[in-house]
């Protein structure tokens, strides 16, 4: 098992490392100057020698790269050129945002789209169960999360007034509170500002837990159909069980093991998702700040949102790995 | 099995002749109908792609000065309503699906054709080729494909062709990975070793043995990706970073009709319609024929 750890981590690195490099070459490789996309053609010769000097931008760009992933390792991304402080506090203060975003929609996502796949894998070609199921299911990952969540708005913000039509909530005053001590002097005024995160969050949530539940669904009924067709159920189902406990019993806590290595796909796709849904629901965090910061050119901002989205990705994906590992043993010796 | 079957006069319950025909119907339809509608969706989009000049009622860029914002039907000759600047919301989204076809099938085959050959070298050759190509894969693959194209299409600038680039680099890194999947299976196969035995080279193994049997997976999951290009294609002109307006894409057709949701809902309603049908279209087809042709990939 430490073995396989150390090989996971060991690949895992290498990984990052050459994603980072993409992200750092792919901002490099940008045609123009960057400082002149900043700050315009209007700019005068002392302002953009200035604005190179402090990119750092003069320098060979070996050590621009090799001060980049020193930095980056340790959470320094520079400093951003729109808003003036450092961008790894930026990111700091996004990314609770982003996470309530993410988890908030696995939620979702895990309680519409298991039972659904379990579902339609139990009834497995029934016109009157599982065909809908699987036509929703195609529904969902066809249709696009910034359409639904348009959809969302204008039904349910717009029309009947229910939920907000822009923004996050004070999550940064729930967080406050919770750091200072005052959610228990004042639990009051914390719930309320709790309820009015959650408000802000209903919409987005569902709009991206949906779009995510497809995938979800479509998995939990691979992974069930994979189960019931082993031997074990076929030993329950001659014992004399009946089909419930054959369900619950046997069925059920074995289709989990499968669903685990989804997470880190899961992850991916939920991350990508929160950079369409933050900005169609003008909510902030990490994606809609990547969305900003390369409509400004703010190249420090969005290289460090990249870098944060490939880090999270990298490290979920080794963390599944291993816990997969500890869930089935057999993954080891492979 | 079969002895046993053959073995003694077993009572069955023999079906009649009609419901064995119901069956083989039932049987038909749920294998065809799926695939049958896709592919219709796909080909009506392919057609109305293709003609879009002749079957656009108005010019997508003609402005209407007496026609701004507009809901379907107020004025006849704009059946799906109009935009800010009076543009005919059915011409545009007829002449957007030219974009979302284009960049679909153009980036599926850039990826197809980058990427299916280093994966059929990194699973014939093995050993260090293996290691380099499926290492810079895994790389990619760290990146989520609309992220990827992301950063691509930034870096290169929203156009046509930047688009297809990235999207196509972005679906690269699957190929690759299914195609190497494929070969490590097909290079253990009895033909090929017969093959290698008579002295066919190793490049010509490749590609006479490994490629064709490796192309029905392939292209199975070809279809799948068309519809993942078409939705990222969305997604990143939707984000702003796109083909630019005022060509009308799906997706800035979308986007700029955000601004107007309010009053005039209709622009993103029927822009994002088109959108999912497309997608959905793809999916029906590439998932019916996964299932039709290769049922080791149903787990993909």
């Amino acid at each position: 098992m430490f073995q396989y750890v150390l090989r996971r981590l060991l690949v895992a690195v290498p990984m990052l490392l050459g994603a980072m490099s993409i992200v750092f070459f792919a901002m490099r490789i940008l045609p123009g100057d960057p400082c002149i996309a900043m700050m315009g053609d209007q700019a005068t010769t002392e302002a953009l020698a200035d604005c190179t000097k402090n990119l750092g931008l003069h320098r060979p760009l070996a050590v621009q790269y090799v001060d980049y992933l020193w930095r980056s390792v340790q959470f320094d991304f520079g400093t951003s050129l729109r808003h003036g402080y450092p961008v790894s506090e930026y990111v700091a203060r996004m990314f609770p945002h982003t996470l309530v975003l993410v988890l908030a929609s696995a939620v979702v996502a895990a309680l519409v789209g298991v039972p659904i796949g379990i579902l339609s894998a139990l009834k497995r070609r029934s016109p009157l169960v599982d065909y809908p199921l699987r036509i929703f299911a195609l529904l969902g990952l066809s249709m696009p999360v910034f359409w639904l969540g348009i959809l969302l708005l204008i039904v349910f913000s717009l029309h009947l007034d229910i939920f907000p039509l822009i923004g996050g909530g004070d999550l940064d005053g729930v967080i406050a509170m919770i750091r200072s001590g005052e959610v228990f002097t004042y639990p009051g005024d914390f719930l309320a500002a709790v309820g009015d995160v959650l408000h802000h969050l209903a919409l987005p949530a569902f709009a991206l837990g949906f779009t995510l539940a497809a995938t979800v669904s479509r998995l939990s009924r691979s992974a069930m159909l994979e189960v019931i067709s082993q031997d074990y159920i076929r030993t329950a189902r001659a014992k004399g069980q009946i089909e419930r406990m054959v369900i619950y019993k046997h069925a059920l806590r074995n289709m989990m093991v499968p669903l685990l290595t989804i997470i880190g796909i899961f992850i991916a796709i939920a991350l990508t998702g929160t950079v369409l849904t933050e900005t169609v629901f003008t909510r902030p965090g990490l994606g809609k700040m990547l969305v900003d910061a390369i409509g400004a050119r703010d190249y420090p901002l969005a290289q460090g949102a990249i870098t944060t989205f490939t880090m999270i990705i990298i490290v979920v994906n080794m963390v599944v790995d291993m816990l997969y590992a500890f869930v089935d043993p057999r993954i080891t010796i492979r | 099995m079969a002895i046993a079957r053959r073995a003694g006069p077993v009572d069955l319950a023999v079906p009649g002749r009609a419901e064995e025909t119901r069956g083989a119907v039932r049987q038909h339809l749920r294998r065809w109908l799926p695939i049958g509608i896709g592919a219709l969706m796909a080909a009506a989009m392919i057609v109305v792609a293709g003609a879009a000049p002749l079957i656009a009622p108005l010019s997508p860029s003609a402005q209407f000065a007496d026609a701004v914002l507009k809901g379907p039907g107020a004025i006849e000759r704009h059946a799906l309503g109009t935009d800010e600047y009076g543009r005919d919301i059915l011409s545009r989204i007829i002449w957007g699906a030219r974009i979302s076809l284009q960049v679909g099938l153009a980036s599926v085959v850039f990826g197809f054709v980058l990427g299916v050959p280093l994966g059929i070298y990194a699973g014939y050759r093995g050993a260090w080729a293996e290691v380099a190509v499926m290492r810079a894969t895994d790389m990619l693959m760290a990146f989520p494909t609309l992220l990827l194209a992301l950063i691509i299409v930034t870096a290169l600038g929203g156009s046509l062709i930047n688009e297809i680039l990235a999207i196509g680099i972005a679906l690269t890194p699957n190929f690759v990975r299914l195609a190497r999947s494929l070969t490590l299976s097909i290079r253990e196969q009895d033909y090929i070793m017969a093959a290698r035995a008579i002295g066919t080279g190793q490049l010509r193994v490749m590609v006479r043995h490994v490629f064709p049997n490796a192309l029905y997976g392939l292209v199975v999951v070809a279809t799948l990706y068309i519809a993942t290009a078409i939705r990222t294609e969305a997604g990143l002109s939707f984000l702003g970073l796109g083909i630019p307006p005022p060509t009308p894409s799906w997706g800035n057709i979308l986007s700029e009709g955000r601004q107007y949701i309010k009053c005039c809902p209709w622009i993103t309603t029927f822009s994002g319609l088109a959108i999912m049908l497309a997608v959905l279209a793809f999916n029906l087809v590439g998932d019916a024929l996964r299932d039709l042709l290769d049922p080791r990939l149903r787990g993909e």
